[in-house]
């Protein structure tokens, strides 16, 4: 292991401490963006820690599945994060690096969720589930494109350390497919993280939920687990957005640089995004998506007609 | 006003007949602990009133609801609440009580992948008390029963066997945000009842606070439609307006909801050229505001796109429920009582309407705006020169029975005392929203279910007005 990876393995198991100030960061510029004084960037921190001194309460239904499916998101999150390579490099966790890894950690989660609901068949978790798997199949589908697509310009390799690479640089800015795959992945992240205008994450009109919807019976340090995935998965997908499709020369030094840079820019375009919009209508959400998998598409349209660089 | 009593057995056609000459259904209410029970139907005509009442010892009387669908829930409540049976209102479903099955007072549903969603009466926000049950397949909403009544006040009770000068503070405690409306409501049918008229003065200082605060309800209302789709810039903004109207009502009378502004017999609003002047200054300001911020939301693509063609209710529709206020109007129902109140200072005004009567959120909500722009022209004419307390003069002898409606930023409120001497008898209220819930279960049918809520939102009624 080199000292870069070293370097690059640390900053990952920070991020495991680190993910709940991002949201925080959002939740701060957004209040300031539409005339509010807001939480400060480390609320997220208080309400863990709120959440972690609460008692725990089950809905009387619950079973194993139920009382086992926040550890199942929170390992999964924590797994999901060590993929995501940091400035290019990463160490081996034994775990790989490919992205196809990532796409099933992040969808182990959820789909631990869903068992969930079912196991205790509350009306608002269930409709929250079904809504949240239902929009999964668009979020996968089009992750998978955009991935497909970035790997091709790797060379075909799905391993994240090698896309990585391959994304550093100013060469691979001139495939049209690169942009096409940004942009798709743009509107992918907003879903898989669960914010406007696909999801509200602030939301309190209970018909409206989504994820929160779905995680609506946990309490206490379950709940808590809960959250912090939720800001870890913004956390991944944030760091994903980086090592892919932010420009940056190459050498590890930079990237780290402009990943110092590049997390609270991209922080702020996710508070303005849900400043401006207001959320769509749940029924576009699959448009929503369909556009960005018929971009990716446009992209692999290009690949083939150039041929891959 | 004409008072006319009628036989039980007479008791359909005389509405029957009222209906045909006319006359449009206003409230239906039960008289509470009274030798001989009855049931009394006020119906109006313009600026008029007929008062029908039937007495009946058996509390038993043929039911209205297939000549007035309107008088639904009135009839539910006076079986619940004073015992009537009403033989031809069949189910007659509780709505009061809540003490039943939940297959009493819901639509059976039967179907495959059909399921219900229930929500409330607790809410995760700051919500009033109401429980929703919807009948769903997917996401699509295929009928909704409303409960409502959680937090029944007895108001109407308590207000009974006070002096009719203090017990305005019961008619407007029924609801915060309608408390100018509801004590204007209740002042005049006093004054009716008395026979009391008011003087130009005491019309321009009560057409002053209603409309300061059907000001600082519009603005809300516009907010909360935004809350509802989670278009936060919009909602923030126009809150913030809100913030500034109240603040006003504040400096004007020393209350941010205008609570004890209006009086029986009179008016105490003292504005002197100074106070006047800043009001008039302000009102501009917020004007501008206003209209900076209806034009941003305009061009707010995202928000516009959920409101078309969601929460659609028909001018028919609007009518058989007697379905009122913005609510009304925004479907091509041009009913407003601003029309017909001869006692307020609303000389030559006309019932807004949308660009497009569509009866949908957008209708609603554009309607809102409209309105707004003839509250701020009221307002800059009504803050003209200074304000005085004045006293109502006597007019025609009352018989003590005093009826009138007023519109509130949500419909005509009703009001009905009955005095004994100058004692309260018999308080009934029938709000804006009281007569808009309906409405809203309505036009929520083949929404989305994510949808209700900006549905809701569009009509923005009140749950305390049902829990008076």
């Amino acid at each position: 292991m080199t000292a870069e990876q070293a370097l690059a393995g640390a900053l990952q198991l920070a991020g495991l401490g680190v993910a709940p100030l991002a949201a925080g960061l959002v939740q701060t510029l957004k209040g300031r963006l539409q005339g509010r004084r807001g939480p400060g960037p480390l609320q997220p921190y208080r309400e863990l820690r709120r959440l972690w001194r609460k008692s725990t309460v089950a809905p009387e239904l619950a079973g194993p599945v139920y009382r086992l499916a926040p550890a199942v998101v929170v390992a999964s999150t924590a797994l999901a994060l060590l993929v995501v390579p940091i400035g290019g490099q990463a160490p081996d966790w034994g775990l790989g690096h490919d992205a196809l890894v990532l796409v099933g950690l992040l969808a182990a989660g959820r789909f631990a969720i869903g068992l969930a609901t079912w196991d205790t068949g509350s009306g608002f978790a269930l409709m929250g589930a079904s809504r949240d798997l239902t929009f999964a199949v668009f979020v996968e589908g089009a992750l998978l494109l955009v991935i497909v697509l970035a790997a091709l310009a790797a060379g075909g390799s799905t391993d994240l350390t090698t896309m990585a690479a391959a994304a550093a640089g100013a060469d691979v800015w001139r495939e049209p497919a690169h942009w096409c795959a940004a942009v798709a992945f743009a509107l992918v992240a907003l879903a898989e993280t669960g914010r406007q205008p696909v999801d509200n994450p602030d939301t309190h009109l209970e018909l409206t939920m989504v994820h929160e919807g779905a995680v609506l019976e946990y309490a206490g340090r379950e709940q808590a687990g809960l959250q912090w995935a939720a800001a870890t998965r913004l956390w991944i997908v944030l760091m994903l957005g980086v090592a892919l499709f932010v420009p940056k020369a190459d050498g590890f030094g930079v990237q780290l640089a402009v990943t110092a840079v590049a997390i609270p820019t991209l922080c702020a375009a996710v508070a303005l995004t849900e400043t401006v919009l207001a959320k769509m209508r749940i029924l576009r959400v699959p448009l929503f998506l369909g556009g960005g998998a018929a971009l990716c598409l446009i992209g692999l349209a290009t690949l083939l007609a150039t041929g891959p660089a | 006003m004409i008072h006319r009593p009628v036989a039980a057995d007479g008791w359909r056609a005389a509405v029957g007949e009222a209906l045909a000459e006319g006359w449009r259904f206003a409230g239906l209410h039960a008289t509470r602990e009274d030798a001989t029970p009855a049931l009394l139907t006020v119906l109006t005509r313009g600026s008029d009133a007929l008062v029908l009442r039937c007495r009946a010892p058996e509390r038993r009387v043929a039911s209205l609801v297939d000549l007035v669908p309107a008088a639904a829930w009135d009839e539910r409540e006076a079986h619940d609440l004073h015992g009537w049976s009403l033989p031809g209102h069949d189910p007659l479903r509780p709505l009061v009580d809540h003490d039943v099955p939940a297959d009493a007072w819901t639509a059976p549903l039967v179907g495959r992948d059909a399921y219900r969603v229930a929500v409330g009466p607790i809410h995760a926000g700051v919500i009033e008390s109401g429980h929703f049950r919807f009948a769903v397949v997917g996401e699509r909403v295929l009928h909704i029963d409303v409960r409502l009544f959680h937090k029944h006040r007895g108001l109407e009770a308590a207000a009974e066997g006070h002096r009719h000068t203090e017990a305005i503070r019961y008619a407007q405690r029924a609801c915060a945000a309608d408390a100018v409306t509801n004590a204007v409501a209740y002042a005049q049918a006093c004054e009716a009842a008395t026979g009391l008229v008011a003087v130009p003065a005491v019309a321009r200082a009560r057409t002053l606070l209603l409309e300061l605060e059907r000001l600082y309800n519009h603005v809300n209302d516009i907010s909360a439609i935004c809350a509802g789709v989670g278009f936060a810039a919009g909602t923030m903004l126009f809150t913030a307006l809100k913030e500034r109207a109240q603040r006003l009502n504040a400096a004007l009378t020393g209350h941010r909801f205008l609570f004890d502004a209006v009086q029986v017999g009179g008016s105490r609003l003292e504005l002197d050229a100074q106070a006047v002047g800043a009001a008039r200054a302000e009102l501009d300001a917020l004007r501008a505001e206003v209209a900076r911020g209806r034009r941003e939301l305009a061009f707010a693509g995202s928000l516009q796109e959920r409101m078309v063609g969601i929460g659609r209710v028909s001018a028919g529709e609007v009518v058989m429920l007697g379905g009122v206020g913005p609510s009304a109007r925004a479907a091509g129902v041009a009913i407003d009582a601003r029309t017909a109140s001869p006692q307020l200072a609303y000389d030559g005004f006309a019932p807004a309407a949308p660009t497009v009567p569509t009866g949908d959120v957008a209708a609603r909500f554009e309607l809102r705006g409209i309105e707004l722009g003839a509250t701020f022209e009221l307002l800059d004419r009504l803050l003209d020169a200074p304000l005085a307390p004045a006293a109502c003069v006597g007019g025609a002898a009352g018989d003590g029975l005093g009826v009138a409606v007023v519109e509130s930023p949500r419909g005509q409120s009703l009001c009905v005392v009955e005095l004994d001497g100058d004692r309260v008898g018999r308080l009934h209220l029938r709000t804006g929203s009281y007569a808009n819930w309906p409405l809203v279960a309505l036009a929520g049918r083949d929404a989305l279910l994510p949808d209700f809520p900006l549905v809701n939102k569009s009509f923005e009624l009140c749950y305390a007005c049902v829990d008076r």
